[in-house]
């Protein structure tokens, strides 16, 4: 982590950092970083990849149509609605 | 001084599902109305927990089957982030890390001779929503039907160098994606997107020019124009300066025929991707990835061999392998009449004569092959004549339920064993044309025809013709 990929994360994420809390985060990552590097000395080369936290796997479904909501209840709390549209605002093609 | 154009293809396919990737919604939004086919998953609302399409997944490993991929026996999805209305969630679901399949090769074929196209990779992933601008000016209007609607991207690696070839992947693609069922893949209806990566390089060179993306091109012929314009801006700046070329994303607009920039590329690290952790991974055990490969149909160069055996020529046995659906209604129709000649005949004219006054394509035929086989029976028993024959197809067209012979009895089709009948119609209609008989006794052959045109209509085509005509000459032979 550096000033330079701090300020793409802010533009990526539409975020406008103060200088102090740029120090904050700079020093969060270089803490993280030092905790890496001490993970990365573990040797791995025999250990499967871990795909996912859960010892779960495969959740699928039948492909089968089901309605189960009407548009109305979804758009009920919605600021804008229009001929069944959700509004926002005006956006570029 | 000689370029080269280094070409590499995102081709995104829409999968033909029922129901969506990752809810239950109906994948399927033609002529619905805006948001009819949404529930809380698909419009990203919070809480919302996505569960994988078993079928998304079978089609996936069938794709890259057909693509000569490995299938990734544990496959996972990420989280790729980008911020936009038609993207709810402010994220798509697909893959990154371990898509369901790699290594994939594409054979395809040009005046140049036959190479082989490397895929990289084909991922599983959900559609984005669409956008309407111009309902009103002040706001956007936003429709999440076609939100998770599956997709599968495959990626192609930078192997291809010209619109030809272009063209002949993407051919090669829909072909093999057709064959195996698992999508319409048809550009004008949005089923099959392209983007093009290009860049352009001294002939010879190893390192690559500037890579720019172009979207928007929604028919073959319209990528094939854009990459033209595209290598001709290319080889421009490269020669002569007239831009500094950037890595960048560009918008083709086919009706004036040039690309506009619309932003710089994104790279892998903009879209911040991560595994998904609402979805579980997917792990394809020996029986679902044996099941898999037992329903791979044959390759349509496979079946071409096949009918060139039955004796059919290499042009008759390349048009009824281009497509699925028009193998299939041939194999259908010749388990039926037996007789490979005139089934190949009548599915390669008449069928496709009846597709094209329609308007459909190959994709949408519905006829069942096994009935076409019945009539083809019926014109060889000399029960029904060629011309009347064609006129059942028709209205099997109409109706799919429809029995040839039954039609053919109900709207008087049966061709006439009754010879007398026959007699009787040419002694009136010779009768009644006397000029015309004296001008065929007098050479003119052509006054026959009239006079079999004739015999004919009042016939209602229910006759042989060539019976007819040998009955015809000898009446008036004998006058």
């Amino acid at each position: 982590m550096d000033r330079e990929i701090l300020r793409r994360l802010e533009l990526l994420n539409q975020l406008k950092l103060t200088e102090a809390e740029k120090e904050d985060v700079l020093s969060f990552f270089a803490a993280r970083e030092a905790e890496h590097k001490v993970l990365e000395a573990i040797d791995t080369a025999n250990t499967e990849r871990m795909v996912h936290v859960m010892p779960i796997d495969t959740v699928v479904r039948e492909d089968v149509v089901v309605k189960m909501f009407e548009r109305e209840d979804l758009q009920a709390q919605a600021p804008e609605t229009d001929e069944g549209y959700w509004c926002v605002p005006k956006v570029m093609e | 001084m000689k370029y080269e154009t280094v070409i590499g293809l995102e081709v995104h396919v829409e999968l033909a599902t029922k129901s969506k990737i990752f809810c239950s919604c109906s994948a399927h939004s033609f002529g619905a109305d805006p948001n009819d086919h949404v529930c809380p998953a698909c419009c990203g609302m919070p809480g919302m927990l996505p569960v994988v399409n078993k079928r998304v997944v079978d089609f996936g490993m069938k794709a890259g089957m057909m693509l000569n991929c490995d299938i990734n026996r544990v496959t996972t999805f990420d989280k790729k982030s980008y911020y936009y209305p038609d993207l709810p969630a402010a994220y798509q679901t697909t893959q990154w890390f371990a898509p369901v399949a790699v290594n994939g090769l594409v054979e395809i074929e040009t005046s140049k001779g036959k190479k082989g196209i490397r895929i990289k990779q084909i991922h599983m992933e959900e559609d984005a929503g669409k956008l309407v601008h111009d309902i009103r000016e002040d706001t956007t209007h936003v429709d999440f039907n076609r939100t998770s609607v599956p997709l599968i991207e495959i990626v192609s690696q930078p192997d291809l160098s010209s619109a030809e070839e272009v063209e002949a992947y993407l051919e090669r693609l829909k072909s093999l994606l057709r064959y195996a069922k698992v999508a319409e893949c048809e550009m004008a209806h949005g089923t099959m997107r392209c983007d093009v990566n290009l860049s352009v390089r001294p002939e010879g060179s190893d390192k690559l020019g500037v890579r720019a993306e172009m979207k928007n091109m929604n028919s073959i012929e319209a990528i094939k124009r854009a990459i033209d314009y595209e290598v001709a801006r290319h080889i421009d700046a490269i020669e002569n300066g007239t831009e500094e070329l950037r890595q960048e994303t560009r918008r083709w607009d086919d009706i004036k025929g040039k690309s506009y920039a619309m932003r710089t590329k994104e790279t892998a690290g903009d879209y911040r991707y991560f595994p998904d952790p609402n979805v579980m991974p997917v792990v394809i055990d020996d029986e679902w990835f044996d099941s898999i490969k037992a329903s791979l149909p044959e390759f349509p160069e496979v079946k071409k061999a096949k009918y060139m055996e039955l004796g059919l020529s290499e042009y008759d046995a390349t048009r009824l392998s281009e497509s699925i659906a028009i193998a299939e209604c041939f194999e259908d129709a010749l388990s039926v009449c037996g007789n490979a000649k005139e089934a190949a005949n009548w599915v390669i004219s008449e069928v496709t004569r009846v597709l094209n006054a329609k308007g459909m394509s190959y994709e949408m035929l519905t006829l069942d092959g096994k009935v076409l086989g019945k009539l083809i029976n019926l014109v060889l028993e000399s029960k029904v004549s060629r011309a009347n024959a064609k006129k059942i197809l028709d209205a099997m067209f109409e109706d799919p339920e429809l029995d040839p012979i039954k039609y053919a009895e109900e709207n008087d089709l049966v061709m006439s064993n009754d010879t007398g009948l026959v007699d009787k119609v040419i002694a009136e209609v010779i009768a009644g044309d006397a000029k015309a008989v004296a001008d065929f006794k007098g050479g003119k052959d052509k006054a026959l025809m009239a006079l079999f045109g004739k015999c004919m209509k009042q016939l209602k085509g229910n006759v042989d013709p060539a019976t007819l005509r040998t009955m015809l000459i000898d009446a008036i032979n004998k006058l």
